[in-house]
C-alpha cells in the first residue's frame, strides 16, 4: 500500500521518460524472476546498492587505516571491533535502503522537501566537503598502490578519471552497477594478502576476546576509534544507498532482498577489512609503525620484505581497487545529492542531455580531487588520515535526519522503523557522536596547548 | 520504424502494417510500464512531498546538533592545519 504522502492525486497516465523505460525493463526482469520463483536469479537482480555501499566504504583510506591499526597495535581488539562496526553500518544502511525502496526518492531530496531547504543544503554541503576530502584520499590510495609498480600520480589520475567516464558511458543504472560490482569483488584481494602473510591462527583466535587493548594515550585511542568508525559508516553511504535503491527501481516488495544485499555487503566488507588488518599486523613484529611510516609505496613494500613479493603486489593491487571503486561510488553519491538538491534529473538511467547536472557533478568532483593530488607538495597523507575523522564528526546530523525519515509514517506507512531498530539506531548515533566529538575537542585542546599530548 | 502501409491477411478491413506495428509497440510498452509502481514514475517522483511539521523542540534539537557538529568540525580542521606546520 502506498504511504499517504506519496499517493498520487491525478488519475491519468503520467508522461513517460527514457528513465521510466529503462527502469521498467529492469523491473520486468525482477517481476519475471519473482513470478517464476527463480530465487537465485531474483537475488542476483536485486543485489547491488548494499554491496556497493559496504564495499565502497572499504576504500583506500579505510584499508590503510585497518592495516595501520594492525601494524601499530596488532590484531587484538580490532578483529572483533570491525564486525561490530559493520553491524552498526548495517543498521544505518538498511534504513536507507528501506526509505529509498518505499519512497523512490533519494536522501537529499527527501530531507530538503520534508524538513526544509536549510537542512537539505546543510546535508549536501557536509556531503560535498567530506566527499571531496575522501576522493583526494582515494586518489592517494591508488597512487600508493601504483607506486609499488613504479607508476606515478599521473597514471593514478588517468586511471581514476577514465573509470568514471567509462562507467558513465552506458546511460543505464544496471550497467553502471554491474561494472562497479565486478570491480568491488576485487576487495577480496585483502583477504588473499592476509592469507599470504601466513598469520598465526592461535593469535587470530585469541584476538576475538578484544585483547590486548590498544595502548597509547587517550587521544590516540580516540583517533583510532574515530578513524575506524569513519572507515565503516560515512555520510556518502547514506546518500548513495538510498538514492541507488530508488534509481534501481526497488519497491517495498524488494525490501527483504535489500536486507540480504546490505547484510552480504557488510559481511564481505568486514572480512576484507580484517584481511587488511591481518596483513598490516604482519609488520608489527618487524618494526611496524603508523601510516606515517608507510608513505609512498611503503605499506606494500613493507609487506614485500616481510611476506614476499606476492603479498606486497596483492596488497598494492587491493589499494588500487579500493580507491577506484570508492571514486566511482563517492562521485555517484555527490552527483545524486547535487541533482536532488537542485531539483534536476538524477539517474544513471537518464541520458547526459537530460541529466546534465548529475553527470557533470559526477565527473566534476572526481576531476577536482584529481587536480588536488597533482599539486606539488600537497599534504596528501595528512588529508588521507583526516578524511575518515571528518566524516565521523559530520555523520551524526545525517544519521538523525535518516532516523527521522525512517520513522515518518506519512512517508513510510507500514515500513516505519520498529522500536528495536530505533533503539539500536539511536545507540549508534550516540556512539559515533561521542567518539567524533571527543577526538575533535581533545585534539583541539592539545593544539592550543590547553591540555598536554 | 516501418512506414509502409501495405495490408496483411484476407479479412475484412485489415489494419495497415504501420498501425499494427504501433499498436504492438504500445502493447509492449504498456506491459513493460506496468512493472513500475505508479509513484515510481519520474513525473510522480518530481512532485515534492509535503513539508513535515516539526515540533519546536525537534527544531531546537536539530539546530543544537548542527551548531555542535560545525564547532567540532572547525576544531578538527584547525587541528589538521596546525599539525601541517
Amino acid at each position: 500500500m502506498t504511504p499517504p504522502e506519496l499517493a498520487t492525486a491525478g488519475v491519468g497516465q503520467p508522461l513517460l521518460s527514457d528513465e521510466d523505460h529503462a527502469r521498467s525493463r529492469d523491473r520486468a526482469r525482477v517481476h519475471h524472476a519473482r513470478v517464476n520463483r527463480r530465487r537465485w536469479r531474483l537475488l542476483w537482480l536485486l543485489v547491488g546498492p548494499g554491496l556497493l555501499a559496504m564495499l565502497g566504504e572499504n576504500d583506500g583510506p579505510s584499508m590503510i587505516a585497518y592495516a595501520s591499526d594492525g601494524a601499530q597495535y596488532g590484531l587484538g581488539f580490532f578483529v572483533p571491533f570491525i564486525p561490530i562496526l559493520f553491524a552498526m553500518a548495517f543498521v544505518c544502511q538498511e534504513m536507507c535502503m528501506r526509505i529509498g525502496a518505499v519512497t523512490h526518492r533519494g536522501y537529499g531530496e527527501l530531507v530538503l522537501q520534508r524538513y526544509g531547504t536549510v537542512w537539505g543544503w546543510f546535508g549536501a554541503a557536509d556531503l560535498t566537503l567530506t566527499n571531496l576530502v575522501t576522493l583526494v584520499a582515494e586518489f592517494v590510495a591508488i597512487r600508493v598502490g601504483l607506486a609499488y609498480f613504479h607508476l606515478g600520480a599521473g597514471v593514478a589520475v588517468a586511471l581514476g578519471l577514465a573509470l568514471v567516464l567509462f562507467t558513465l558511458s552506458g546511460g543505464r543504472y544496471w550497467r553502471w552497477e554491474r561494472i562497479v560490482l565486478g570491480l568491488a569483488l576485487f576487495n577480496l584481494l585483502f583477504l588473499l594478502a592476509a592469507i599470504l602473510v601466513k598469520p598465526d591462527v592461535g593469535t587470530l583466535a585469541g584476538s576475538l576476546s578484544f585483547t590486548p587493548f590498544p595502548g597509547g594515550g587517550f587521544n590516540t585511542l580516540l583517533l583510532l576509534l574515530a578513524s575506524t568508525i569513519g572507515a565503516t559508516v560515512t555520510p556518502w553511504m547514506i546518500f548513495f544507498q538510498q538514492s541507488a535503491s530508488a534509481d534501481k527501481g526497488m519497491t517495498p516488495a524488494d525490501v527483504p532482498h535489500g536486507r540480504y544485499d546490505t547484510a552480504l555487503g557488510a559481511v564481505i566488507a568486514a572480512i576484507c577489512g580484517i584481511g587488511a588488518l591481518i596483513a598490516g599486523a604482519a609488520l608489527l613484529s618487524h618494526g611496524g609503525s603508523g601510516i606515517e611510516g608507510f608513505a609512498g609505496a611503503g605499506f606494500p613494500q613493507g609487506l614485500k620484505r616481510v611476506a614476499g613479493s606476492a603479498a606486497g603486489a596483492v596488497f598494492a593491487l587491493g589499494l588500487i581497487e579500493a580507491g577506484a571503486v570508492a571514486i566511482l561510488t563517492i562521485s555517484a553519491s555527490t552527483a545524486y545529492a547535487a541533482g536532488e538538491c537542485i531539483g534536476a534529473s538524477h539517474s544513471f538511467n537518464a541520458s547526459p542531455r537530460n541529466a546534465g547536472i548529475f553527470y557533470a557533478a559526477n565527473v566534476g568532483v572526481a576531476l577536482l580531487a584529481a587536480i588536488v593530488i597533482l599539486i606539488p607538495g600537497a599534504p596528501l597523507l595528512s588529508i588521507a588520515l583526516n578524511a575518515n575523522v571528518l566524516a565521523t564528526v559530520l555523520l551524526p546530523v545525517s544519521l538523525v535526519l535518516m532516523v527521522m525519515l525512517a520513522n515518518d509514517r506519512g512517508l513510510m506507512g507500514q515500513w516505519v522503523n520498529r522500536r528495536s531498530t530505533n533503539i539500536v539506531g539511536i545507540a549508534v548515533i550516540a556512539f559515533v557522536g561521542v567518539c567524533g566529538a571527543a577526538y575533535g575537542i581533545d585534539s583541539f585542546l592539545q593544539a592550543v596547548h590547553v591540555v598536554g599530548s | 520504424m516501418r512506414t509502409d502501409t501495405h495490408t496483411v491477411g484476407d479479412g475484412a478491413a485489415p489494419l495497415p502494417i504501420r498501425e499494427q506495428d504501433l499498436q504492438a509497440e504500445e502493447r509492449a510498452e504498456d506491459q513493460l510500464i506496468m512493472h513500475l509502481e505508479r509513484d515510481q514514475f519520474v513525473a510522480e517522483t518530481a512532485r515534492p512531498v509535503p513539508r513535515a511539521a516539526l515540533s519546536g523542540s525537534a527544531v531546537a534539537g536539530l539546530w543544537a546538533l548542527r551548531v555542535f557538529v560545525v564547532l567540532v568540525s572547525a576544531m578538527v580542521i584547525y587541528t589538521f592545519v596546525v599539525n601541517l606546520r
